[in-house]
């Protein structure tokens, strides 16, 4: 029996010859069509007035026909002048940092314990996911609560342990790592999950064949657990990474940014760039540099962790 | 089957032509709407009141309320212009006018208005909502100058029967009033601050400028003052309060002064509904307003006052009619009697009205100790200077205030950095201009 041989690649797919199949690929073509339009027009569209916006000075109120031109100038000067987006740059990788750190390590942490015999396994679950499905804005003003320097609960329990008040919130030193926590609290849960669902993905067998060899537990962890779960890590660490660059609505809601600018982040100082002081070009040209840099991380990420996730 | 499949048809016609019928009874018929920041319950249901009686006595004009927090207001006019839903008629703080009159944004008001306005205004508060080319854009509504808000009480606990009238008057009573207890809790404050917020901040400073002999831009309004000697000393000011524990700006003043353990904030009169209905501190009793400290470069005491203003967007297809609505509320009916908005403002927020007949009419009504004090004020305070990029400035020397009181910075580099900022500003808006 003879083998056909492959003539088609993805890109150059067999076309049927019979004219009914012909008639339904049309009509496959033409419902495809409709997305792939509804993306160029919703996406696409939107991206690439982005771009043009961000070569000129508009304030969202004139006719985008009168918008002056300025070329690289929303560029050149977020890069050289404005102080405010090196410290909110600054502040959003420190807040990447910090969250994605500690959501990797808390996530697998509890992960583990929950993929294990635990009592209650059911409720603790739940129970780390109930942030994840809670309003941020919520969260935020709760927090805010919790962490004021006077009348927090918090600082009621560090002083009655003999610990000196903590500001938190309005203090430019501790404000950022405040937030991270917050973050940490708020997405953990959802972290939790996926990394319970690698750990279920792992076949008992290669633990039964661990133990027979006489591995201990770090040992099953380091040598089998871990190199396992990197696929799953890779997703974490870059979705984990996207979301934390992006990070808006926490910070709009506890800190707005304060104490001077200690808590500002890229997408606020383009939000207040754009809205409160019209100037959607440079706001622009913020979110093209921001997407630069994510897109820049995300493919370090993925190299990295993909070689050693997959042994490439 | 086939009578019911004729009555079927013959119903649907006639709701059609019912339909389209209607339709032309609605197209006579005038939608406006118009946007305020008034939002609370109260506030609404006055404004409702306002406008069911306007309503009733212009059939076929309909207005349509709404409100959005201050915050977002500006947000919400740009966005709705940007996406072709604007409001007819707009009711917004006078810093913005320069950005929004450059844009486009709004219609010149009739000349019966313009003169009606200049009839019953005074000169100072016709500026607030003019350019720099003269043109009023609007009708204003509330003058709202800065004073030094106290709680009787709290001064009297420290030992002070009469509220400060120099800067070292101030930090010493401020300190006097601060208590902390032993794990460090701020349970009284002296001065309070209102962090996070660029008017909240920038208005008490400029007050306290003024009243150190400063200013905040030049005459020409083409460079910013704010970093002189005498501005300088203001923020020093600042600095000395937080070191000496006499403010704080993890503390709210706007927050906590109406709970009754704040001594001191440096506020507008508009918050008189809030401090009446306060449980903390009473009204009549324990709040008192005093004149702003003056400085040690100052000779008199001074302050800041801002104007907010009626106006209508140049897109809107009824500008006429919503011309008509604007002078209605603030037009004055029977004699005596004041206008619609002063009495909303008056009585519902403790505003100053700019109409000489508002004014006239609710004399009684500003004659409370509270109000009249900000009366008197009204008379020497300041105009903000409005300026194409006002609010951006304002914005950078809120951060740089807070970035001072947060030790981050000296009051001489971050006076330098906005001031240089502001002037890039001003220049960009200069050259925008002339393009």
């Amino acid at each position: 029996m003879s083998v056909p041989a492959v003539k088609s690649s993805w890109f150059t797919p067999d076309i049927p010859k019979s004219p009914l199949m012909r008639r339904r690929m049309l009509w496959a073509y033409a419902f495809i069509s409709l997305p792939i339009l509804a993306l160029l027009v919703f996406l696409l569209g939107p991206i690439l007035f982005s771009g043009w916006v961000s070569l000129h000075r508009w304030d969202m109120l004139s006719p985008v026909s009168e918008m002056p031109w300025r070329g690289l100038g929303n560029y050149i000067f977020l890069l050289t002048k404005d102080r405010v987006f090196a410290k909110a740059l600054g502040n959003t990788f420190l807040f990447a940092i910090g969250g994605v750190g500690a959501n990797t390590v808390l996530g697998l942490g509890f992960a583990l314990l929950l993929n294990s015999p635990v009592r209650g396994r059911r409720v603790w679950r739940v129970l780390y996911f109930m942030p994840v499905i809670t309003a941020p804005l919520a969260l935020a003003v709760m927090f805010s609560f919790i962490f004021d320097r006077n009348f927090g609960v918090v600082n009621s329990v560090i002083t009655s342990l003999g610990l000196p008040r903590q500001p938190f919130l309005s203090a430019p030193s501790q404000v950022l790592m405040t937030l991270v926590f917050i973050a940490v609290y708020q997405y953990v849960g959802y972290y939790i999950v996926i990394f319970l669902a690698g750990l279920q993905g792992i076949p008992q067998d290669y633990y039964d064949a661990a133990q027979v060899d006489g591995a201990g537990k770090r040992q099953e962890f380091r040598f089998i657990t871990l190199p396992l779960l990197k696929p799953v890590m890779l997703f974490v660490v870059v979705t984990n990474t996207i979301g934390a660059l992006q990070v808006f609505d926490l910070v709009f809601a506890t800190t707005g940014g304060a104490p001077a600018n200690s808590s500002m982040t890229v997408v606020l100082h383009m939000y207040n760039t754009a809205f409160k002081f019209s100037r959607m070009g440079r706001a622009s040209a913020m979110a093209f540099i921001l997407f630069g840099i994510i897109l820049l991380i995300t493919i370090i990420q993925v190299r990295l962790l993909r070689d050693r996730a997959y042994g490439d | 089957m086939l009578r019911k499949r004729r009555l079927l048809v013959f119903l649907l016609l006639i709701s059609l032509l019912a339909g389209l019928s209607g339709a032309g009874i609605a197209q006579d018929d005038i939608t406006l709407t118009m946007l305020t920041h008034w939002g609370t319950e109260d506030q609404l249901a006055a404004q409702q009141t306002i406008i069911d009686s306007y309503m009733e006595s212009n059939p076929g004009v309909n207005i349509e309320l709404v409100t959005v927090d201050f915050g977002e207001l500006r947000t919400k006019i740009i966005t709705g212009r940007t996406a072709g839903i604007s409001a007819d008629v707009y009711h917004f703080y006078h810093l913005w006018l320069p950005d929004f009159v450059n844009a486009g944004v709004l219609a010149e008001p009739t000349q019966d208005g313009l003169s009606y306005i200049d009839e019953n205004v005074a000169q100072g508060t016709i500026d607030a909502v003019s350019t720099s080319d003269g043109q009023v854009w609007g009708y204003p509504t509330e003058v709202n100058p800065y004073l030094l808000v106290y709680n009787k009480r709290l001064l009297a606990e420290a030992g002070y029967d009469a509220p400060p009238t120099n800067w070292d008057e101030l930090k010493e009573i401020a300190e006097a009033i601060t208590q902390v207890d032993d794990t460090g809790a701020i349970s009284q404050l002296g001065l309070g601050v209102m962090a996070g917020w660029d008017s909240g901040i920038v208005h008490p400073f400029s007050a306290l400028l003024f009243s150190n002999g400063g200013s905040y831009l030049s005459e020409d309004r083409t460079v910013a003052e704010f970093n002189s000697p005498q501005g300088i000393e203001t923020l020093q000011l600042y600095a000395d309060l937080v070191a000496s524990g006499g403010t704080d700006p993890s503390i709210s003043g706007l927050g906590d002064f109406p709970s009754g353990t704040v001594g001191m904030v440096i506020m507008a009169p508009w918050w008189r509904a809030t401090l009446r209905a306060a449980e903390g501190i009473d009204f009549e009793t324990e709040v008192g307003v005093a004149e702003i400290p003056v400085g040690p470069s100052g000779d008199a005491p001074s302050s800041i006052a801002y104007t907010w203003l009626f106006a209508v967007d140049s897109n809107s297809p009824n500008k006429a009619a919503a011309w008509d609505f604007i002078h209605w509320m603030n037009a004055e009916h029977d004699e005596g009697q004041g206008s619609a908005i002063g009495d909303f403002l008056v009585n519902a927020l403790g505003a100053i009205p700019s109409f000489d007949h508002d004014q006239a009419a609710f004399a009684e009504s500003m004659s409370d100790h509270y109000v009249s004090a900000f009366v008197a004020a009204s008379a020497y305070a300041h105009p903000e200077q409005i300026v194409a990029g006002g609010q951006e400035i304002k914005t950078l020397l809120q951060v740089e205030i807070e970035a001072v009181m947060a030790g981050m910075t000296t009051p001489e580099e971050a006076l330098a950095s906005v001031a240089a900022q502001a002037d890039a500003i001003l220049e960009e808006q200069r050259m925008m201009a002339e393009e």
